[in-house]
C-alpha cells in the first residue's frame, strides 16, 4: 500500500498550535496517503490528541496548514472538515449511550443524503462487525467494551470518510479488550480505508499500522515505517517497553 | 431495629404534619368539604401524612437480596407504630402551644389560629384531644399499611377508589358545572350548601372508580393485546392503540371543555394554553436541545410587549401622549408572524453570546437576561415606548370580522388553535433531522460535532424557535388580559414553565399539557388554594422528581433511557452468574483533553 503514492490525502503543513501562549504543538509536518493506515505514537501530554483536534477544527493552528485532499481545511468549523471527510472515532468511544445502536450510525451519516449510499455503507459495516446487526435496536450505552468500539467504529464508516481518524482506541480497557480493538482496526484496514490512529500503545499500533510518527512536547521526533520504528533503539527504549 | 425505623417514619410524618398547620393548610381549611359533613381538607391534612407513615413503613424492605413482603399482621404492627409516632409528635406539639398559649406563636406563625388550635383539639380539652389525636393518626395509619400489605386485587381498586373520590371532592367547583350544563341532576352527588360530595356521592363514585380499577386488572391485559393484534397490527400506527384511543379522548375533552365547565373556568383553562405555549416553546430548548434557560420570561414579555405596540395598544401613563413611541396599527393575525420573527431574532441575539457556556452557567447566564426584562419594561426609561411601571392597555382582541377572542370560552379556543399548531410544529422537528440533531447535541456535545454537526447552528435554532414559540405565548396572554405591566413579567414566569415542563417529562409534548395543567389549571381551580400555588408547585415538582424522574408523561426515549438502565444492570448481574465478562457498562467516563 505505501508502493502507489500521489499527493498525500491528508496533510499538516508545519503545524503549530497554542492553547493561549502555551504552544503544543511545533512546526509538526505529517503525510498520510490514500490506503495507508499512519499511526501517531507519544507519551502522555505529547500533543497526540491536540494533532488530531487541529486536523478535525476543534483547534484552529496558529501556523501552518492542515490539508486535505489538496484543499486547506484548518480553519474551518469541524462541521464542515467533517463534511469533507474526515470522520472520528473519539477517545473512549463516547456512543451516544442512550440511542440504540441504529441511531447512533444514523448520526455518523449525518451529513449524508443519499438514501442507498448510506444503506450501502450499513451494509459494509454490518460485514465487517456482524454483532453490530444483532444489537441493532439495543441501548448503545449497555454495549459492553468491545461491542462498543464496534459501534464507533462503524458509526464512523457510515460517513465513508477519505480519512479515519482513531483517538487511542486502546484507552482504558483490559488487556484481553485490547487485542478485540485491535482485530476490529484490521478489519477497517481490510477495507482499504485510509486510517490515522494516535496509540500510546505503540508495540500494537506499530503491529498494523504502514507507517509511523513519534511526537514528543510537541514536536515530531521520528517519523519512519513501522518497521523500522519497531527495530529502532531509541524507540525500544522509549516506547517499547525495553530497557 | 425494625421498630426504630418505623418510629422514624411515624416522627417524620408528624413533622410533615405540624409543617402543614404551621403554613395554614390545616387550620385556613376546616370549612371546606370533601364528602358530607365529616370529612373536610383540614381533616385530610391532618391525618394524610400518618396514613402515609403506615403504608410506608408497611413497604415490602429488599434485604440481603431478598424482597420481604410484610403479612397483613405486621403491616398493622408496623404501621401503627410509625401512626402513632406521628400522631403522638404532632400532639406534642399542640400541647406545647397550648401550654405557652398559642398568642405567643401566632406573632411569628400567623397560622396558629385559635380555630386551628380548636379543631386540632376536636372541641375536647388539649389532653383529651391529643390522646384522640394519637388514636385517629393510628387508625389512618393501620389503614395505609393494611392497604400496603394487601393483595393487589385489593389493594389497587380501593386505592383507586380512595384518590379518584377525593379528587372528586377538590374539583367540588368543576364538576357541578359540567353537570349543570348537561342538564343533569347534582345534587345527589354534591351537597347543595357545602359543595363537598355527599356521602351517597362519594359511594357511587368509590364503587365506580373502584371497578374499573378491578376489571382493568383482570381483563386489562387481555383486551389490550386483542386490541394490538387487531388494530395496531393492521393501522400500521406507532402508537400503542390504548394510546390512541386515551389520546382521541384527551382531545375531545380538550374541545368540549368550555362549554362543559362554563366561563369562570374557561378563564383558567385559557391561562393554562399561555402557558402550554409557554412550555412547548421552552421545551425544544431544555427539552430537546438541552440548553437549561431560565430566563424564558424574555420571550413571554417581547412577545406581549410586541404584539401590543403592534397593534396600536396604547399607553396607561397620565401625562404623556398616550401612543407609544413606536406604534403600529395592524390586524391581529398580521403582526403574530412578525411578533414571531422579531421573537426569533431575539432567540439568536440571546443565543450567541452565551453558545459556549453549559449548564450551570447557561443557567444562570439566562436567569440574568431574564431579570434584565423586568427590570427594563418597568423602567422609567421606557416609558414612552411600553409605559414603565403602569404598563399598555387597549391591546386587540384578535377579533376576526368582529368575533372577538377576549371572551374567555372564545379565548380558550383561539388559545388551543395555537397550542396545536405549537405542538405540531414541535413534533414533526423532535422526528426530523433537527430532533436528531439535537439529541445529539444533549447526549454529547463534542461527540456531535465529531458526527458533522453543527452545534452553534443546532443551538441557535433552539433559541430562536423556542423564542419565536414563547413570544406566541405572550402575544396571546396579552390577548388575553387586554393590559400589560411589568408584574406580569417576573423571573417567576420562566420558574413556572421550567416546572411544568420538568414535571411533564422533559422533551415530552403531551406531558407540557399535563404539566400546565397540574401546575397552573389546578391552583386556579382551586381557589382557596390560590396562596398555597408555590408551596404546591415547589411539592409536585420535588415529588416527581423523587418518585418518577422521566416525568409524568414522558418522552419515549428518556423513559426508555431509565428503564433500560435498570434491564442492562440485570442483564450484567446475569452475565457475572454464568461466568462470562462482560465489558465495561454504562456510559464511557467523561474525557477532559
Amino acid at each position: 500500500m505505501t508502493t502507489e503514492r500521489g499527493a498525500p490525502i491528508l496533510e499538516l503543513r508545519n503545524v503549530s498550535t497554542h492553547y493561549g501562549l502555551v504552544a503544543v504543538l511545533r512546526d509538526v509536518d505529517m503525510d498520510i496517503y490514500a490506503g495507508e493506515m499512519v499511526c501517531l505514537l507519544g507519551g502522555n501530554a505529547s500533543g497526540k490528541t491536540t494533532t488530531l483536534k487541529t486536523i478535525l477544527g476543534y483547534v484552529t493552528p496558529s501556523e501552518g496548514d492542515v490539508v486535505l485532499d489538496g484543499n486547506v481545511v484548518s480553519g474551518m468549523s469541524t462541521a464542515e472538515v467533517v463534511r469533507r471527510g474526515v470522520s472520528m472515532v473519539p477517545e473512549n468511544r463516547r456512543l451516544f449511550p442512550d440511542m440504540t445502536v441504529e441511531e447512533n450510525l444514523r448520526l455518523g451519516a449525518y451529513l449524508r443524503r443519499d438514501r442507498s449510499a448510506i444503506e450501502a455503507a450499513r451494509e459494509t459495516v454490518f460485514e465487517t462487525f456482524p454483532r453490530v446487526r444483532e444489537r441493532l435496536k439495543q441501548k448503545a450505552g449497555t454495549l459492553s467494551g468491545g461491542e462498543q468500539q464496534m459501534v464507533a467504529m462503524g458509526r464512523a464508516l457510515m460517513a465513508d470518510p477519505k480519512v479515519l481518524l482513531m483517538d487511542e482506541p486502546s484507552m482504558g480497557l483490559a488487556p484481553i479488550l485490547v487485542e478485540q480493538v485491535f482485530e476490529i482496526i484490521k478489519k477497517i484496514r481490510e477495507l482499504g480505508k485510509t486510517v490515522f490512529i494516535v496509540e500510546q500503545n505503540a508495540n500494537m499500533a506499530l503491529s498494523i499500522a504502514d507507517r509511523g510518527y513519534v511526537i514528543q512536547t510537541g514536536q515530531v521526533v521520528l517519523a519512519d515505517t513501522a518497521q523500522n520504528l519497531l527495530q529502532n533503539p531509541l524507540m525500544r527504549e522509549a516506547y517499547l517497553g525495553e530497557l | 431495629m425494625a421498630a426504630r425505623r418505623w418510629v422514624r417514619t411515624g416522627a417524620f410524618a408528624g413533622i410533615v404534619t405540624i409543617f402543614l398547620a404551621l403554613v395554614g393548610l390545616i387550620g385556613g381549611f376546616t370549612d371546606v368539604f370533601l364528602i358530607g359533613d365529616e370529612v373536610t381538607f383540614a381533616g385530610l391534612m391532618l391525618l394524610l401524612p400518618a396514613f402515609v407513615a403506615g403504608f410506608v413503613a408497611a413497604a415490602p424492605r429488599i434485604e440481603g437480596g431478598e424482597r420481604r413482603e410484610m403479612s397483613l399482621g405486621e403491616a398493622a404492627v408496623a404501621a401503627a407504630v410509625a401512626a402513632a409516632s406521628a400522631g403522638f409528635v404532632f400532639a406534642l406539639a399542640v400541647l406545647f402551644t397550648d401550654l405557652i398559649g398559642d398568642e405567643r406563636i401566632r406573632p411569628i406563625f400567623l397560622n396558629v389560629s385559635p380555630s386551628l388550635m380548636e379543631f386540632v383539639a376536636f372541641g375536647q380539652s388539649t389532653v383529651v384531644g391529643a390522646v384522640i389525636l394519637v388514636a385517629l393518626s393510628t387508625m389512618a395509619g393501620v389503614l395505609g399499611g393494611v392497604l400496603r400489605a394487601a393483595p393487589p386485587v385489593i389493594r389497587r381498586p380501593v386505592t383507586a377508589a380512595v384518590v379518584v373520590t377525593v379528587l372528586f371532592g377538590f374539583l367540588q367547583r368543576v364538576i357541578p358545572i359540567a353537570l349543570d350544563q348537561l342538564s343533569l341532576e347534582r345534587d345527589w352527588l354534591y351537597h347543595p350548601i357545602h359543595d363537598g360530595l355527599t356521602w351517597v356521592g362519594a359511594a357511587v363514585v368509590a364503587a365506580i372508580s373502584a371497578g374499573i380499577s378491578l376489571l382493568n386488572t383482570r381483563f386489562g391485559a387481555r383486551v389490550r393485546g386483542s386490541l394490538s393484534s387487531s388494530i395496531g397490527g393492521r393501522s400500521g400506527l406507532a402508537m400503542s392503540p390504548v394510546r390512541l384511543i386515551a389520546s382521541v379522548a384527551a382531545v375531545a375533552l380538550l374541545i368540549a371543555a368550555p362549554l362543559l365547565l362554563g366561563s369562570v373556568i374557561s378563564e383558567v383553562l385559557g391561562t393554562v394554553m399561555v402557558f402550554a405555549l409557554l412550555g412547548i416553546g421552552l421545551n425544544i430548548v431544555v427539552g430537546y436541545a438541552g440548553l437549561l434557560d431560565l430566563g424564558y420570561v424574555f420571550f413571554f414579555a417581547l412577545g406581549a410587549y410586541s404584539l401590543a405596540l403592534l397593534t396600536g395598544a396604547t399607553l396607561n401613563v397620565y401625562g404623556v401622549p398616550p401612543d407609544p413611541a413606536i406604534s403600529g396599527d395592524l390586524n391581529f393575525y398580521i403582526a403574530i408572524p412578525i411578533v414571531m420573527l422579531i421573537a426569533a431574532a431575539a432567540g439568536l441575539l440571546v443565543g450567541a453570546p452565551v453558545l459556549r457556556l453549559r449548564g450551570d452557567y447557561l443557567a444562570l447566564v439566562t436567569l440574568g437576561l431574564g431579570e434584565m426584562v423586568t427590570v427594563l419594561v418597568g423602567s422609567p426609561w421606557l416609558v414612552p415606548l411600553v409605559g414603565g411601571p403602569s404598563g399598555m392597555r387597549g391591546i386587540t382582541d384578535a377579533a376576526i370580522g368582529g368575533f372577538a377572542f377576549r371572551d374567555p370560552q372564545r379565548f380558550y379556543y383561539l388559545a388551543l388553535a395555537f397550542v396545536a399548531l405549537a405542538a405540531f410544529l414541535s413534533w414533526r422537528l423532535a422526528t426530523s433531522r433537527i430532533g436528531r440533531a439535537w439529541t445529539a447535541m444533549r447526549e454529547d456535545e463534542q461527540t456531535a460535532d465529531a458526527m458533522g454537526i453543527s452545534t452553534t447552528r443546532f443551538k441557535l435554532l433552539a433559541f430562536a424557535i423556542g423564542g419565536a414559540i414563547g413570544s406566541l405565548g405572550g402575544a396571546l396572554f396579552a390577548v388575553k388580559i387586554g393590559s400589560l405591566t411589568p408584574a406580569s413579567f417576573q423571573v417567576i414566569v420562566s420558574i413556572q414553565v421550567l416546572g411544568l415542563v420538568i414535571l411533564g417529562g422533559l422533551g415530552s409534548i403531551p406531558g407540557v399539557l399535563v404539566g400546565a395543567l397540574v401546575l397552573v389549571g389546578l391552583p386556579g381551580l382551586l381557589r382557596e388554594f390560590e396562596e398555597y400555588r408555590f408551596l404546591a408547585y415547589g411539592a409536585a415538582v420535588v415529588a416527581v422528581m423523587v418518585l418518577r424522574p422521566q416525568g409524568l408523561v414522558p418522552n419515549v426515549r428518556r423513559s426508555r433511557e431509565l428503564q433500560e438502565e435498570e434491564r442492562a444492570q440485570d442483564e450484567w448481574a446475569k452475565a457475572v452468574e454464568e461466568g462470562e465478562t462482560p465489558g465495561e457498562l454504562g456510559p464511557p467516563a467523561e474525557v477532559t483533553t
